[in-house]
C-alpha cells in the first residue's frame, strides 16, 4: 500500500519534471513514461537512461526510476534529527568505492542468494552459505539482509551487512519476488519452504527485463507462532484456519486510519524529488562498473571458447 | 569534626581540566564511600547549578533582537552593497603571510583546538574484519578571531581563577560558521571588526601556550590534526528534558505486574527515619537530564578528508546529530604527541601540491581496496 503510494508520487513527480523540462524528442522519452504496472513488479531493466532538456537546453541526467528498487540502501533513513547532507554524500562514495570492487547484485526478499565470506574458523578459510532472503533493511553503509536455509534439519538464520568487506561474493541463484515484503513468517512455515540446496546452480531466466512474482502461499505449521501473523495481512500465507475469535481481535487493534495518514507516509519515506537528485548523482558511476562487468563476463565467456 | 568532614577534607581533589571554560571539582569518591560508608553519599554536587538557559553576564547580546522594519527595497539593496563594501577585502593568509616567529614545537605545547560539527555516524571495518562505529565531524570554517597573551587573560575572571597557582597561559578566540551580519547586533558584529571578518555563529576559546600563538584571521582546517592521534571532543550531551528516575538515574522501578498498584516506575524510598531523619542533598530523583557539557577523551582520528575538511574520529562523541563540538589534542598523559604536529596549525604547502585528499589510518580497511582474506 505505502510502496504503491510512493510509487505514484514518483511517477508524478517524473511527469511534473518532463512537462517542466521541454523533452529533446518524443521518442526519447515515451520508452520511461510508460505507465508502470501498478502491482509490485519491478520495472524494465533494459530501459536506457533518461536524458530529458532542461529549460535552458542543457540536458539534466535522470537516473531511471527502478534504481529506488536495485539500490534502496542508497537512500538515507528518513528520520530527520539524523540526517545530514554531506555526510550521506560521503557515505554514498565510500559504497561506490565498495561497489567498485565487489558486485552486489540486484536481489528481493524472496530471491535465493550464496554469501561467501571470508571465515578463519572454515577449513577453506571462507564460508560459503545458501538461502532465501527473509529481510533487507539498513541505509547507506549498514545496509544488510538476512538469509535463511535448514541445514541438517536445522533452521538457520544469517544476517549479512552488504558492504562488510569480509565478503567474498555474493551471488543470486534465483531472482524473484514473493507477495511479502518480509518473511519472517518462514519461521512458522512447514520446513520444505525454507530447504534450498547448498550447491544449487544459479538459475537462468528466462526474461531478462521483468523481475518474477512468486505467488507461493506458505503452509504454516500448527500454533503456537513466533508472532501474531494473522494481525500482519499476509498475503504469501495460506488460510491461517484460526477460530473467529483471533480475527475479531485483529480487527480491534488494527489501525484501518494509517493508510490514510499521508504525514506519516511522509515522514517514512524520501521525497521523490530528493531521491531522483540521489540517484542521479549516483547513477552514472553505477552505470560504469555495471559496463566493466558485463565487458568483464563477456571476455571470459569468449575466453572459455 | 565528623568522620565525613575530615574524609572530606583529605580526599577533596581540584581536577581542573585545562580547556575548560569553567571549573569542576570532582569531590565524589565512590570508592572510599563504599568502603567505609554504604549509605550516605557525597552530596558536595547537589548545590551546583549545572546548566543555565542564559548565556555568561560578559557576554554581548547576539542576535537581532529587531522584527522586521517595513524597509524600502532601495534601501535594502543599499544595505547589501555597504555589507559587501565592508568585508570584501579579506584574502586568505598563506603560511608565508604571518607575521609571528617560527616557533618550535615542544611536548609541553598546547595547540589551538577546532570548532567542528557532528554531522553523524559512519560504519567502517578495520584490516580484520571487526567494525568500527566512527563518528564523522565536519570542521566548519574556522578563523582565528583575536589572541590573549598570558599576562592579560590572567587579569580576567575566569584566567585568574584557572591560573590560580599555575604558570598563566595564552588563549586563542577562535570562530566558525560565518553569518549574513543582518542576523547579529552591532556590538556582536564589533568583535569582529579588528580583523574584517564576516561575523560568525560559533565563538570558542582555545587555552595555548605562547608559542602555539596564532594571528587573527588564520584558517584552521582539518588537516590541523594528526591521523592515528588521540583527541579529546567536548560537546553538550543530548537533551532529554525531564526524565524519571528509571531513565535519569537507572532505577529498577517496580514489578510490572503481579498485582503492582502504581509503582512501575517510581523511585521508593528516599530516605530513612532514623540518621539524619531528612532527604539527603543530592537524593536521586527526576528532573531534567542531559544537555550538560561533557568531554570524550582519547578518541582516535581514524581518517581525514582533505577536501571537504572531514575528521573520522573512533568512537562516539557527546551532542545529538548537527550539534557543534569543539575538538582538541588530547588531555590523556599516555596518549600526547610523541612527534611534532603541525605546528602552531597546518598551512597547505606553498608550491601549490595539494595534499593527499583522503587520508586513513593504517588499521582501516579501505573500501576502494580487494576485499579481506582472513
Amino acid at each position: 500500500m505505502l510502496r504503491r503510494a510512493v510509487l505514484q508520487t514518483f511517477r508524478q513527480g517524473l511527469a511534473q519534471s518532463f512537462f517542466k523540462r521541454y523533452a529533446v524528442s518524443l521518442t526519447e522519452t515515451t520508452v520511461t513514461h510508460q505507465p508502470i504496472e501498478t502491482s509490485d513488479e519491478a520495472g524494465e531493466r533494459t530501459v536506457p537512461t533518461q536524458k530529458t532538456g532542461d529549460e535552458s537546453g542543457n540536458t539534466v541526467v535522470v537516473a531511471p526510476p527502478e534504481f529506488r528498487f536495485i539500490y534502496p540502501e542508497f537512500l538515507p533513513d528518513p528520520a530527520m534529527e539524523r540526517r545530514n547532507r554531506l555526510r550521506e554524500k560521503l557515505e554514498r562514495m565510500d559504497m561506490l568505492q565498495r561497489r567498485s570492487v565487489i558486485e552486489i547484485p540486484e536481489f528481493y526478499t524472496g530471491s535465493i542468494m550464496a554469501v561467501t565470506v571470508a571465515d578463519a574458523n572454515s577449513p577453506n578459510k571462507f564460508a560459503r552459505f545458501v538461502g532465501i532472503c527473509i529481510q533487507r533493511g539498513g541505509s547507506g553503509l549498514r545496509a544488510w539482509f538476512i538469509l535463511r536455509n535448514v541445514v541438517d534439519k536445522q533452521g538457520v538464520e544469517i544476517l549479512y551487512e552488504m558492504y562488510c568487506p569480509l565478503i567474498q561474493k555474493i551471488e543470486v541463484l534465483r531472482l524473484e519476488r514473493r507477495l511479502d515484503e518480509s518473511l519472517l513468517y518462514l519461521r512458522d512455515a512447514l520446513p520444505e519452504y525454507s530447504t534450498f540446496p547448498m550447491d544449487m546452480e544459479p538459475e537462468r531466466r528466462l526474461n531478462n527485463s521483468v523481475v518474477p512474482i512468486n505467488p507461493l502461499k506458505v503452509k504454516l505449521r500448527p500454533r503456537p507462532w513466533l508472532e501474531r501473523w494473522e494481525r500482519q495481512n499476509l498475503q504469501g500465507v495460506e488460510d491461517l484456519n484460526l477460530p473467529q475469535r483471533f480475527y475479531d481481535r485483529a480487527e480491534k487493534v488494527a489501525k484501518p486510519w494509517e493508510k490514510y495518514d499521508l504525514m506519516l507516509h511522509y515522514r517514512k519515506t524520501i521525497p521523490a524529488e530528493e531521491q531522483e537528485k540521489i540517484f542521479a548523482e549516483v547513477h552514472s558511476q553505477l552505470q560504469q562498473q555495471e559496463l566493466k562487468r558485463k565487458l568483464r563476463r563477456r571476455r571470459g565467456s569468449d575466453n572459455e571458447y | 569534626m565528623s568522620t565525613l568532614g575530615l574524609l572530606r577534607t583529605l580526599f577533596n581533589p581540584k581536577i581542573v581540566t585545562p580547556n575548560a571554560i569553567q571549573l569542576q571539582s570532582l569531590n565524589r569518591t565512590p570508592f572510599l564511600v563504599g568502603l567505609f560508608f554504604n549509605h550516605d553519599q557525597i552530596r558536595t554536587m547537589s548545590r551546583v547549578k549545572r546548566r543555565t538557559t542564559h548565556p555568561p553576564y560578559w557576554h554581548v547580546l547576539k542576535n537581532n533582537q529587531r522584527t522586521d522594519e517595513k524597509i524600502s527595497s532601495d534601501n535594502l539593496r543599499f544595505v547589501q552593497e555597504v555589507i559587501q563594501d565592508k568585508y570584501k577585502n579579506k584574502s586568505p593568509i598563506k603560511g608565508s603571510d604571518l607575521d609571528i616567529e617560527k616557533t618550535e614545537w615542544d611536548p609541553k605545547t598546547k595547540r589551538s583546538g577546532v570548532i567542528a560539527r557532528n554531522i553523524g555516524v559512519q560504519h567502517m571495518w578495520e584490516k580484520d574484519g571487526k567494525k568500527v562505529i566512527c563518528t564523522v565531524l565536519h570542521v566548519l570554517d574556522n578563523h582565528v578571531i583575536r589572541y590573549v597573551p598570558p599576562e592579560e587573560y590572567a587579569k580576567s575572571v575566569i584566567g585568574a581563577k584557572m591560573f590560580k597557582n599555575r604558570k598563566p597561559l595564552g588563549c586563542l578566540v577562535v570562530g566558525a560558521e560565518a553569518s549574513n551580519p543582518e542576523r547579529f547586533t552591532r556590538q556582536y558584529c564589533s568583535l569582529f571588526d579588528e580583523v574584517g571578518l564576516l561575523p560568525k555563529k560559533r565563538l570558542a576559546r582555545f587555552i595555548v601556550t605562547p608559542n602555539a600563538a596564532l594571528p587573527p584571521c588564520t584558517p584552521l582546517t582539518a588537516g590541523h590534526f594528526v591521523i592515528g592521534q588521540a583527541v579529546d571532543v567536548y560537546g553538550k550531551t543530548i537533551d532529554y528534558g525531564f526524565q524519571g528516575v528509571v531513565k535519569r538515574w537507572g532505577f529498577k522501578g517496580g514489578p510490572a505486574s503481579h498485582g503492582t498498584t502504581k509503582f512501575h516506575r517510581r523511585g521508593g524510598t528516599i530516605g530513612t527515619g532514623r540518621d539524619k531523619a531528612r532527604v539527603w542533598p543530592g537524593q536521586k530523583m527526576p528532573g531534567h537530564m542531559g544537555s550538560e557539557r561533557r568531554f570524550n577523551r582519547g578518541l582516535k582520528i581514524v581518517r581525514i578528508n582533505m577536501k571537504y575538511n572531514i575528521i573520522y574520529v573512533k568512537g562516539t562523541v557527546p551532542g545529538p546529530t548537527n550539534s557543534i563540538v569543539q575538538i582538541f589534542d588530547t588531555a590523556l598523559p599516555r596518549r600526547k604527541f610523541t612527534e611534532a604536529p603541525p605546528h602552531p596549525t597546518y598551512f597547505p604547502p606553498e608550491d601549490g601540491t595539494l595534499p593527499q585528499e583522503d587520508i586513513w589510518d593504517s588499521s582501516l580497511h579501505v573500501f576502494g581496496s580487494p576485499s579481506i582474506s582472513v
